[in-house]
C-alpha cells in the first residue's frame, strides 16, 4: 500500500481511539453525575460499548497495513467486539431487573412506569396460589 | 437428520421433545457458527498447515458442546435477508451515534437529574429469537435498558433516559417499534414479516 493510503489511515484510526476514549470519559462522568441505579446504567454500558467499538476500529485501522497478518489479527477484534455487544445486555438487563424489583430506584424521577401497574396485578393474582404452596 | 424425523411421526409430538436423542440435538447453523469463533481464537483463517485440522477440531468441539449442554432448537427459525439484514445493521450503528450524543449532552448538562421512564412495548411478531435481537440492539442503544421481558406475551419493558412526559414515552415506544420492524424484516422468516405486514396494515387502517 502506498504511503499516503497508509497515513490516512493512520489518521482516521487516531480519530477513531480519541473518539472511543472520548465516549468512555463521558461515560465515566455519567456514572458520578447519574443519581440512580436505572439512568446509571446507562452511562455504564451505553457509551462505553460504542467507545469499545471505536477503539477496536481504530486498532484495526492500525494493524491492517502493517503486518502481512493483519487482515488475520482483525478477526480478533471482531471477536472481541462481537461478545462485547452480546454480553452486555444481559449483565445491563439482570442489574436493571433485580434493581427495579428490590425498590432501589427514585420514583420521583420516572415520568410514566408502565411496570409497575403490571407487577402490582401480579402479586395480586399470584398472592392466592403463594399462600397455598406456603 | 432423517432419523430423528422418522422417529418422529411414530411417536407423539410432548414424548419425543423429552426423549429425543442427544445427537438430534445438534443443530448444524449453530455449529458451524461456533466452529468460526473456534477459528477466530486460534487465528486459523490465516493460511498454515494447521488450518484445517483446527477446522475439524473446532467442529467437533462444537458438536460435544451441544451434545453435553443440549439447547431447545430456535423454534421459528431465521432467515437472513442480505439487504434488510445490512440496512438493518447500519440504522442499529446509526441510532447508536445519534444517541450516544444525545446522552452525552445529558450527562455533562449542568442542571438537575434528568428524568426517565419505563414503557411497556408489545412485540408485533411472535419469534422469541426476534424478541431477543430487539432487546440486544434496544440495551446497545444508549439510553434505553431492558428492565423486564414477558416472555409468554412478548412484552418489553424499557427504561428510557430522557422520556419525560407522556408524549415522549410514546415516542420512544415508536422508536423500539420501528427498530423491531428492521430486525424482523432484516432476520425474519416469512411469516414473521407476514405477521408484522398485517400489523401495520391495520394500525394504518384504524388511523
Amino acid at each position: 500500500m502506498s504511503e499516503e493510503f497508509v497515513q490516512i489511515l493512520d489518521w482516521i484510526a487516531i480519530l477513531c481511539l480519541l473518539a472511543g476514549a472520548l465516549l468512555s470519559l463521558i461515560a465515566g462522568i455519567g456514572l458520578l453525575r447519574f443519581p440512580d441505579l436505572l439512568s446509571r446504567m446507562h452511562a455504564a454500558s451505553k457509551p462505553q460499548v460504542l467507545g469499545l467499538l471505536l477503539v477496536l476500529v481504530g486498532i484495526g485501522l492500525r494493524i491492517l497495513p502493517q503486518e502481512e497478518t493483519g487482515v488475520f489479527s482483525a478477526g480478533t477484534l471482531v471477536l472481541v467486539g462481537l461478545f462485547q455487544v452480546v454480553t452486555v445486555p444481559v449483565a445491563g438487563h439482570i442489574v436493571a431487573r433485580v434493581g427495579y424489583r428490590t425498590g432501589r430506584i427514585r420514583r420521583d424521577l420516572l415520568g410514566t412506569d408502565e411496570l409497575a401497574d403490571r407487577l402490582e396485578s401480579d402479586r395480586f393474582t399470584k398472592s392466592g396460589a403463594e399462600n397455598n404452596v406456603s | 437428520m432423517n432419523e430423528p424425523q422418522t422417529k418422529k411421526k411414530v411417536r407423539k409430538k410432548l414424548r419425543v421433545r423429552a426423549v429425543r436423542s442427544r445427537l438430534g440435538k445438534v443443530q448444524i447453523p449453530v455449529a458451524l457458527g461456533m466452529t468460526v469463533v473456534w477459528m477466530l481464537l486460534f487465528n486459523a483463517f490465516q493460511p498454515r498447515p494447521e488450518s484445517l485440522g483446527l477446522a475439524v477440531l473446532g467442529f467437533l468441539v462444537s458438536l460435544a458442546i451441544m451434545m453435553v449442554f443440549p439447547l431447545p432448537p430456535i423454534v421459528p427459525g431465521f432467515r437472513f435477508w442480505p439487504v434488510q439484514g445490512v440496512y438493518m445493521l447500519l440504522y442499529i450503528l446509526g441510532k447508536m451515534f445519534a444517541a450516544s450524543i444525545e446522552v452525552s449532552s445529558w450527562v455533562l448538562r449542568p442542571g438537575p437529574p434528568v428524568k426517565s421512564s419505563v414503557i411497556a412495548v408489545r412485540m408485533r411478531t411472535d419469534s422469541d429469537l426476534i424478541m431477543v435481537c430487539v432487546a440486544i440492539a434496544t440495551s446497545i442503544i444508549p439510553g434505553s435498558v431492558i428492565v423486564e421481558a414477558s416472555q409468554p406475551e412478548h412484552v418489553l419493558y424499557v427504561h428510557v433516559l430522557g422520556a419525560r412526559n407522556q408524549e415522549e414515552a410514546a415516542k420512544a415506544k415508536k422508536d423500539v417499534h420501528a427498530l423491531e420492524e428492521r430486525i424482523a424484516r432484516g432476520i425474519g422468516t416469512r411469516e414473521n414479516i407476514a405477521d408484522l405486514e398485517a400489523v401495520l396494515a391495520s394500525e394504518r387502517g384504524s388511523v
